[in-house]
C-alpha cells in the first residue's frame, strides 16, 4: 500500500550517486516519511541517463519515472547534468506527442544534503502519478507476459507483476 | 473440381461472416494506404482490387510464434532454482482458419514451405499443425502489375496450385470454383450465397483469365539460371553493382510469400520467459554473424548474392528443380531502393558465358 | 545545354579523380530511378535526373568512407551531407558534391492511389502536370497532386553545400512560415492524449521490424551495430509487439533529435504506411523552440544536444 493512498504505483528513480542518491539517503536517516512507490536506480550522472532509459521503462510498465540529479554548476563531473538538462526537455516534450501525459517524466536537482527537499520531491510526483493513475497498457497479449500465470499456479503469485500492464 | 458457381460482390462479407463463426479468417484490409492481411473484422471493408503489401505468410507462419513458456521456480527462503514450470505452445489447439484473398503467387508460397517444413526428413509440428487447418481462398489476377512476374517460375494469374478455392474477377460478381473438399466445405456451408454459373458468366471467366495472361510481358528461360549463377558467384562487382541501391533492410525477406528463414530467442522477464521462433532476414548483417565477431557475409553484396542464389540455385538444387520464388514482386515494388530482383536474374543470364576474374 | 547534360559533363570531368558517383538510373518503370554507381564514363548514359529520383544518396555515404566519391544531392539530401560532415562521418575532401536544384519528388504510393496505371511506361511533365503512359492509355494528374509531402512545403530546394551547381538555382515553393504549417502535424496535435496513444497503438501494430525505416535514414549509420538488435545489453525483445515496435521509433526518434533533416526516407520506406516522420517533426520544433536550431543548413555548427550553455536561455528552472 502506498502512503498516498490506494494501491501501489510503479515509479522509477534514476539518481546520481554524488547528489540526489545522497540526498535520498539523507531522508531516510532524518526520517522523513515518504511514499514508497519508487524503485531507485543509482547512476554516475545524470549525463548517464539515456531519453531511452525513460522511455523503456514507460513502455515496459512503469507509471511513472523521475530523475534527479546535482543542481546545475554542482555537477561532480562539471558539465554532466547540462547536458542531461538539453535531453532531459526534449524528451520531456517529446511524450506529449506519444500520447503520455508528460506529468509522468520528471527531472530535477536534489543534492546529497537536501533531504527533506527530496522528501517534497518523492512525495510530490508520487502524488502526481497516483492522480493520473496507471499507465494504459500497451499490449495485453505480450507472450512474456502470460506466462506469468505459469507461476502464478506454482505458488509464487508474489512475483513482480507483468511487465505491461494487467 | 466442382462446378462453377457464381456470387456476387456485395455478399462477400456474408460469405466471410458465415466462415468467421468457427473459424479465423484473414482477409486482406486497408490501412493507411496499405492494404495487409488482419484477422476478418466485420466492421471494416474487405479490399482486395490490389495485391496486398503483406503476404499471407503470417497465417501459417507467425512473424513470432511462441514456441513454449517457462517460469524458474525460486525457493523463496534460499533464493535457490528449485525446478522450471514450462508450457509447450502445441498443447494449445489452433482453430480452423481461412485465408481470403490471396492471389495465386502468394497462396503457392506455402508449397516452398511444405518442401522445408514438412518433408521426408522433417516434419515441423509448429508449421505443419497451422499448416494444416489453414484454407486457402485465391483471387486470380485480372491485370498484372509492373513488378508480377509469377510466369518467369512456374505460375500463372490464374494458377489454382495451393488453393482450396479460385476466385475469377466477373462483371458484378466473382465465379468460384472449388479446388480441394476444404474448398467445397467453405463453399456448401453458404450455399444460399452462390448460384451456378451459366454458361455466359464462364464464359466471361475464361475471357478475364486470358486477357491477364496476354497481359504478362514476354518470360526469359530460366532453365541456366542455376549455372548463371554460379558463374557470377565469385564476381563481387557484379553483386555490388546490382545491390547499389540495397539498404540492407528486411522488407523484402519479411513481405516475400516465400523466404521461410527463422530465428530462435529466449525472452525472459525475471524468473518468467518464453522461446521464440521469429522471422529472420537473410538480408541482415545479424543473420550471418558468428560468435567470434567474423562475418561471412560483411557487406549487402554478399547477402544479396545468398538472397537470390538460394531462390533460384540452391534451393532448386535441394528440392528438384523448383524455384522457390513464387515471383509476386513484392520485394520489387516495396523496395524502398526498388532493387529489381528480375534485373539480376536477366544479368547473370546475359553473362554466363562469361568467367569471373 | 540541358541540365543533364551538363551534370553528365560535370561529372565526366571529375569521375578520373573518384572512386565512384552515387546517382540514379533508370528502373523497372518510369516512375521509378534506382540509385547505382558511376564508376566508369559508359555507367554515365544510364544517369537520369528529375521527379523520379526520390532516394536520398546521402544514405549511402556511411559504407563508402575511406573511398573518394562523389555525390548528386537535391536541397534536401544536401543537407543531409551537411550533418554527416559536421558530425564528421564524412570527411570533406573526400567528397564531390554535385548540386542540383530541385522542384520536388514524386511519392509514387500518391500517384497510384490518383492513377489507375500498371506500368507506367513513358513519364513526361508540363506545366505543373505529369503525364504517364501505361499499356496504350496514357492519364494525367497535377503534378502538386502527386509530389511527396515534404516537397510541397520545401523551402530548401537548393543546396546550401556544393561543389557544382548544375542550372539556376530554384525559387522556394513556399515561405518558412508555410513550411511550417503542415496538416499531418496539426492532425496529430489536434487530438487529446488518449487518442494520440490509441493513434500510435493502432499504427505500430502494422509494423513489419523491416527496419526499412532505419536503413533508409542518412543519419542512422550505427545501423549494422544498432541498439535494437543488441542482445546484451537487451533493449529490444524479438517478439513483434506493440511494445516493442513503438520502442523502436522512439529510439530512432531521440537518436535524431536535432539531427533529423526531415528528408523523409524513413516515412517513404515504409512498406506499410506509418506516419513516422512525424514524430521527428515535432522533436525538430522542440529543437527549434528550444535551441533555435535548424539540422542540416551550417556545416560548422555543433547539433544541440551535442552541447550545452550553462544558462539555457528556453529551458525553465526547476523549482522542485
Amino acid at each position: 500500500m502506498s502512503d498516498v493512498g490506494g494501491k501501489e504505483l510503479r515509479i522509477i528513480g534514476f539518481l546520481c550517486n554524488w547528489c540526489s542518491y545522497g540526498g535520498a539517503d539523507a531522508a531516510g536517516v532524518g526520517r522523513f516519511s515518504q511514499p514508497t512507490d519508487l524503485r531507485i536506480i543509482r547512476m554516475p550522472c545524470t549525463g548517464r541517463v539515456d531519453p531511452l532509459f525513460v522511455l523503456k521503462a514507460l513502455v515496459s510498465g512503469a507509471d511513472g519515472v523521475l530523475v534527479s540529479g546535482c543542481h546545475p554548476r554542482d555537477c561532480h563531473y562539471s558539465e554532466g547534468n547540462y547536458y542531461a538538462r538539453r535531453r532531459l526537455e526534449v524528451l520531456k516534450r517529446l511524450l506529449p506527442m506519444l500520447g503520455i501525459h508528460e506529468d509522468r517524466f520528471h527531472y530535477t536537482w536534489v543534492s546529497a544534503s537536501e533531504g527533506a527537499r527530496w522528501q517534497q520531491v518523492v512525495t510530490r510526483f508520487t502524488e502526481r502519478i497516483h492522480e493520473l493513475g496507471p499507465m494504459d497498457s500497451l499490449d495485453p497479449e505480450l507472450a512474456v507476459c502470460a506466462i506469468r500465470e505459469l507461476g502464478g499456479e506454482n505458488g509464487q503469485a508474489d512475483q513482480p507483476a507483468p511487465a505491461s500492464g494487467e | 473440381m466442382m462446378a462453377s458457381l457464381f456470387i456476387v460482390s456485395k455478399d462477400i462479407p456474408q460469405w466471410l461472416a458465415a466462415m468467421a463463426k468457427t473459424r479465423k479468417v484473414f482477409a486482406t484490409q486497408r490501412e493507411s494506404g496499405a492494404i495487409i492481411f488482419k484477422p476478418y473484422d466485420p466492421g471494416r471493408e474487405v479490399v482486395f482490387e490490389r495485391e496486398s503489401v503483406t503476404s499471407c505468410k503470417e497465417a501459417v507462419f507467425p512473424q513470432t510464434k511462441v514456441l513454449f513458456s517457462y517460469f524458474v521456480k525460486k525457493n523463496p527462503e534460499t533464493g535457490e532454482t528449485a525446478g522450471v514450470a514450462i508450457e509447450e505452445s502445441l498443447n494449445k489447439p489452433a482453430p480452423q482458419a481461412v485465408v481470403f484473398g490471396t492471389r495465386p503467387c502468394g497462396t503457392k508460397g506455402f508449397l516452398t514451405f511444405d518442401r522445408v517444413f514438412d518433408c521426408d526428413r522433417i516434419r515441423d509440428p509448429y508449421y505443419t499443425s497451422l499448416r494444416e487447418r489453414t484454407a486457402f481462398i485465391t483471387l486470380a489476377c485480372d491485370r498484372p502489375g509492373a513488378t508480377c512476374f509469377c510466369h518467369w517460375v512456374g505460375g500463372a494469374p490464374d494458377d489454382p496450385k495451393g488453393s482450396d478455392a479460385l476466385l475469377t474477377p466477373v462483371e458484378g460478381g466473382f465465379l468460384v470454383e472449388a479446388v480441394t473438399e476444404k474448398g467445397e466445405e467453405l463453399v456448401n456451408e453458404a450455399r444460399s450465397l452462390f448460384a451456378e454459373a451459366d454458361e455466359k458468366r464462364r464464359e466471361e471467366g475464361a475471357a478475364v483469365r486470358d486477357k491477364a495472361k496476354g497481359m504478362l510481358t514476354p518470360k526469359p528461360d530460366l532453365t541456366d539460371i542455376g549455372p548463371a549463377l554460379e558463374k557470377r558467384f565469385r564476381d563481387l562487382d557484379f553483386w555490388e553493382d546490382m545491390t547499389a541501391a540495397c539498404v540492407s533492410c528486411n522488407m523484402c525477406t519479411y513481405l516475400c510469400p516465400t523466404c521461410y528463414c527463422f530465428n530462435i530467442t529466449d525472452e525472459s522477464d525475471g524468473q518468467a520467459g518464453v522461446r521464440l521462433r521469429t522471422w529472420d532476414a537473410c538480408m541482415s548483417q545479424q543473420y550471418s554473424l558468428e560468435a567470434s565477431g567474423h562475418n561471412p557475409r560483411p557487406t549487402r553484396a554478399h547477402r544479396m548474392r545468398n538472397r537470390v542464389n538460394h531462390k533460384f540455385w540452391y534451393h532448386p538444387k535441394e528440392y528438384g528443380g523448383v524455384i522457390s520464388c513464387c515471383g509476386c514482386g513484392r520485394c520489387v515494388k516495396h523496395c524502398p531502393g526498388s532493387v529489381d530482383i528480375r534485373r539480376i536474374l536477366l544479368t547473370a543470364l546475359e553473362r554466363k558465358d562469361e568467367d569471373a576474374e | 545545354m540541358s541540365q543533364l547534360t551538363e551534370l553528365k559533363e560535370a561529372i565526366r570531368k571529375a569521375l578520373p579523380d573518384l572512386d565512384l558517383v552515387l546517382g540514379w538510373r533508370e528502373g523497372y518503370d518510369a516512375l521509378h530511378a534506382p540509385p547505382y554507381h558511376i564508376r566508369r564514363q559508359e555507367d554515365l548514359e544510364h544517369l537520369v535526373f528529375g521527379p523520379m529520383c526520390v532516394n536520398n544518396l546521402a544514405s549511402q555515404l556511411m559504407h563508402l568512407r575511406g573511398k573518394k566519391v562523389g555525390i548528386i544531392v537535391k536541397g534536401c539530401d544536401a543537407r543531409s551531407v551537411v550533418e554527416l560532415l559536421q558530425e564528421k562521418i564524412v570527411n570533406r575532401e573526400s567528397l564531390v558534391i554535385f548540386a542540383m536544384p530541385c522542384k520536388g519528388v514524386l511519392d509514387v504510393k500518391k500517384i497510384r492511389r490518383a492513377l489507375d496505371i500498371d506500368h507506367a511506361r513513358e513519364v513526361h511533365f508540363h506545366n505543373g502536370t505529369i503525364e504517364i503512359t501505361s499499356g496504350d492509355k496514357t492519364s494525367s494528374v497535377e503534378l502538386k497532386d502527386v509530389l511527396a509531402d515534404k516537397c510541397l512545403r520545401c523551402h530548401y530546394p537548393n543546396a546550401t553545400e556544393y561543389d557544382h551547381f548544375i542550372g539556376e538555382p530554384v525559387e522556394p515553393r513556399v515561405s518558412a512560415e508555410e513550411a511550417a504549417a503542415d496538416p499531418a502535424m496539426e492532425e496529430l496535435a489536434g487530438m487529446d492524449l488518449t487518442e494520440r496513444f490509441a493513434f500510435w497503438k493502432t499504427h505500430m501494430n502494422r509494423c513489419l521490424r523491416c527496419y526499412a525505416c532505419r536503413n533508409s535514414c542518412p543519419l542512422c549509420f550505427c545501423r549494422d551495430v544498432c541498439l535494437a538488435d543488441s542482445r546484451d545489453p537487451h533493449w529490444q525483445s524479438q517478439e513483434t509487439s506493440v511494445r516493442e515496435k513503438w520502442m523502436f521509433q522512439m529510439i530512432h526518434a531521440m537518436h535524431l533529435a536535432g539531427r533529423c533533416t526531415q528528408c523523409g526516407e524513413c516515412e517513404r520506406a515504409c512498406p506499410v504506411g506509418i506516419p513516422i516522420l512525424l514524430l521527428k517533426k515535432h522533436l525538430n520544433a522542440v529543437v527549434k523552440d528550444l535551441f533555435n536550431y535548424e539540422a542540416g543548413i551550417d556545416p560548422t555548427a555543433t547539433p544541440p544536444l551535442f552541447t550545452f550553455k550553462v544558462e539555457e536561455e528556453n529551458i525553465k528552472e526547476i523549482e522542485l
